[in-house]
């Protein structure tokens, strides 16, 4: 195991040959984030000074200098994390057109599994209560989150907000709870009231900033089965604002009412993406399935910051896993957690202009990855990731790597999905028609017999009557995604 | 550009998947599953069947098995070297091995003794038995009384009802 007393750049978070100006900026990031006047979990505060040396060392350049004398040789090697990149092709050809390629992340712990720490947990569970949640909707999530309060351990924390048109604590976060009251509480609840997400969502971060620690797995769950009226930008900002603060948020729909497209953004923000209950009966696996994710927590956020190459540009990003999904591709991008048994996988596609290929070589991505660890308050050293490639005249004929080619296999069909939904929302009914059904051809050829069939049912739908069935968009594209992730484990295992 | 071979839309350079109808642009014999069939409607293509059929498959003692396409269903063949096909009806003399009947058999025109399918060593063969709506081994009808060989993978019709015929390797 490293030593545990990072270096002055290390709690920074910058690389030993940062400029001034890098360091100012890691140390005011930090200050702002760590004072003692806002800062509120144990331990900050001792983290803050030790920003605050480590500021006060290295702002000065003969400071700096003597301080670097006595550094051990820099470790290359990360020795907390290991990651690889593969690309979909080994050079870049010299074009008078724009050509694509791809890039493949994958970020593992470097450690045996066995010798991880396993972080508690602290986690709130936002509840929607509103009048369409009554009956079997209600009474299992209450179940579920009866049966979860029950299977802590006694480090975890773990609250309980319902909300409607106002939100309420039903069991705040404290350790050492009395689960008789508790478990009663959670069966009080009655629907009633509209769906007002941003109430809930609010009251939920507040319970989690009172055992807000982050050597803790801090997250929030989000169950809902409505559409939030008015809100969705409040709630866009406070998602942010978590994301800052290592607050994950994961958004889970109940039927077919509610918006996949912003609880997917919500939980965008943070890294992670929604997951869609089609019946009340999955209401207790899926969030149990979530439960299970969160313990096995290693890394809770890989940010990936990068600065804009010219002539190159960041087309699209997808979270392979732990939890696929599509990501903004802009700087800073929250990859997303790292899981201690499925390392994070993310794939990228980048356009390079003819303007590009002039050169010799070209630098795709200038960056570096942030990882905080759970159960490891002081930062990690970052991963610098400078990935160039070489412009040759004749294309390789080499094959591309395997994984990149089986990633890209299984994205089409995500993606395919996601066209049709694109161009249903546009109006092009024929485009989505015809998107869908050759989705259906694909899906028939896999063997995904049912899924092909939901498909051309929803072809049919907007052929005839330019709409989806109530649950169409949401199944195909959730059972794509899953798919996705199941090929996945089978091919690990 | 890359030109999708399947329909025609233009791709730009390094693209490994067509982005209009999702077929393989690059590397296709690395990766068999993203094939769409271009052939006429009729003619039957190779399938993979899905992977957990195959594991079942191969974690069982049979040394081959029958996989019906329409309904999904696996019927190992193990203990015996020799299986006789067909449908069980009324009043029938002789009993084939393996009864289709639950498989919408009739409507299919499978006849009551239809084919054999027979192992001898590694070699795996199968015999149409006079049927009536003739035995097609990847779409190819086949002379009745003959033996023809099995390869894995291959999709024996018999009438109508189409099954993938899944061999271990020894």
């Amino acid at each position: 195991m490293p030593s545990n007393k990072p270096d002055y750049y290390s709690v920074l978070g910058v690389f030993r040959d940062a400029s001034q100006e890098e360091i100012k900026r890691a140390y005011f990031d930090a200050a702002q984030r760590l004072h003692p006047d806002k800062n509120v979990a144990p331990g900050e505060t001792e983290l803050f000074l030790e920003t605050q040396k480590a500021y006060e060392i290295l702002s000065n350049p003969k400071r700096r200098s003597l301080y670097d004398a006595t550094l051990p040789p820099e470790i290359e090697v990360n020795s907390y994390i290991r990651h690889e990149v593969y690309f979909s092709r080994p050079n870049l050809v010299k074009l008078d057109e724009p050509q694509l390629i791809y890039m493949l992340l994958e970020v593992a712990p470097r450690i045996e599994k066995e010798e991880l720490p396993t972080p508690p947990l602290n986690i709130c569970l936002v509840l929607d209560r509103s009048t369409s949640m009554q009956g079997d909707k209600l009474d299992m999530v209450k179940a579920t989150a009866i049966q979860l309060l029950r299977n802590l351990r006694t480090e975890d924390v773990l609250s309980v907000v319902a909300f409607s048109d106002n939100a309420e604590v039903i069991v705040p976060a404290t350790l050492n709870l009395d689960m008789k009251k508790q478990e009663g509480r959670i069966q009080m609840i009655q629907s009633s009231g509209a769906t007002e997400i941003f109430n809930g969502l609010q009251m939920g971060l507040k319970e989690i900033h009172r055992t807000l620690d982050p050597s803790r797995v801090n997250h929030i769950i989000l169950l809902t089965d409505g559409q939030t009226y008015g809100d969705e930008i409040a709630c866009l900002q406070l998602a942010e604002e978590a994301a800052a603060q290592n607050i994950g948020i994961t958004g889970m729909g109940i039927g077919n009412d509610w918006n996949d497209i912003f609880l997917d953004a919500l939980a965008g923000k943070t890294g992670g993406s929604s997951s869609y209950i089609s019946k009340p009966k999955d209401i207790q696996r899926l969030l149990v399935d979530k439960f299970n994710a969160l313990i096995s927590t290693y890394a809770d956020e890989v940010l990936l910051e990068f600065k804009e190459q010219e002539n190159i540009k960041l087309n699209y990003v997808f979270r392979l896993q732990p939890e696929g999904g599509s990501i903004q591709p802009e700087s800073p991008i929250r990859l997303g957690p790292i899981l201690r048994d499925t390392p994070l996988q993310v794939l990228f596609e980048f356009v390079v202009n003819p303007a590009a290929s002039k050169a010799e070589a070209v630098t795709i991505l200038n960056g570096s990855l942030k990882i905080s660890i759970a159960a490891r308050p002081i930062p990690v050293p970052p991963i610098r990731l400078i990935l160039n490639r070489e412009i040759r005249i004749h294309p390789s004929t080499e094959p591309p790597p395997a994984r990149v080619l089986s990633a890209l296999s299984r994205l089409t069909l995500y993606r395919m999905q996601d066209r049709a939904r694109a161009a249903s929302e546009r109006g092009e009914f024929n485009d989505a028609v015809r998107h869908l059904k050759n989705l259906a051809t694909h899906l028939l050829s896999q063997g995904e017999h049912s899924l092909a069939k939901t498909a051309l049912f929803e072809a049919d739908n907007l052929e005839r009557i330019h709409a989806w069935s109530a649950s169409g968009a949401k199944d195909v594209k959730y059972k794509t995604r899953a798919l996705l992730l199941e090929n996945k484990k089978e091919k690990a295992g | 550009m890359i030109t999708c071979s399947t329909c025609k839309h233009s791709n730009l350079d390094g693209a490994m998947f067509c982005a209009e109808c999702g077929a393989q642009l690059i590397g296709k014999e690395d990766l068999i599953t993203q094939n769409i069939s271009t052939k006429q409607f009729g003619e039957i293509n190779k399938e993979i069947p899905s992977r957990d059929i195959v594991q079942a498959f191969e974690g069982s003692d049979a040394w081959g098995s029958l996989h019906l396409l329409d309904t999904g269903q696996m019927l190992p063949l193990s203990a015996r070297n020799e299986f006789t096909m067909g449908r069980i009806s009324e009043g029938q003399p002789i009993m084939p091995d393996i009864d289709f009947s639950p498989y919408q058999a009739y409507a299919a025109g499978v006849s009551r003794l239809h084919g054999v399918i027979k192992r001898e060593g590694t070699r795996i063969t199968f015999m149409d038995l006079g049927s009536a709506n003739g035995s097609y081994i990847n779409g190819k009808r086949l002379a009745s009384n003959v033996e023809q060989v099995l390869s894995h993978g291959d999709i024996v019709a018999l009438g109508k009802l189409k099954m993938q015929i899944l061999i271990k390797h020894a």
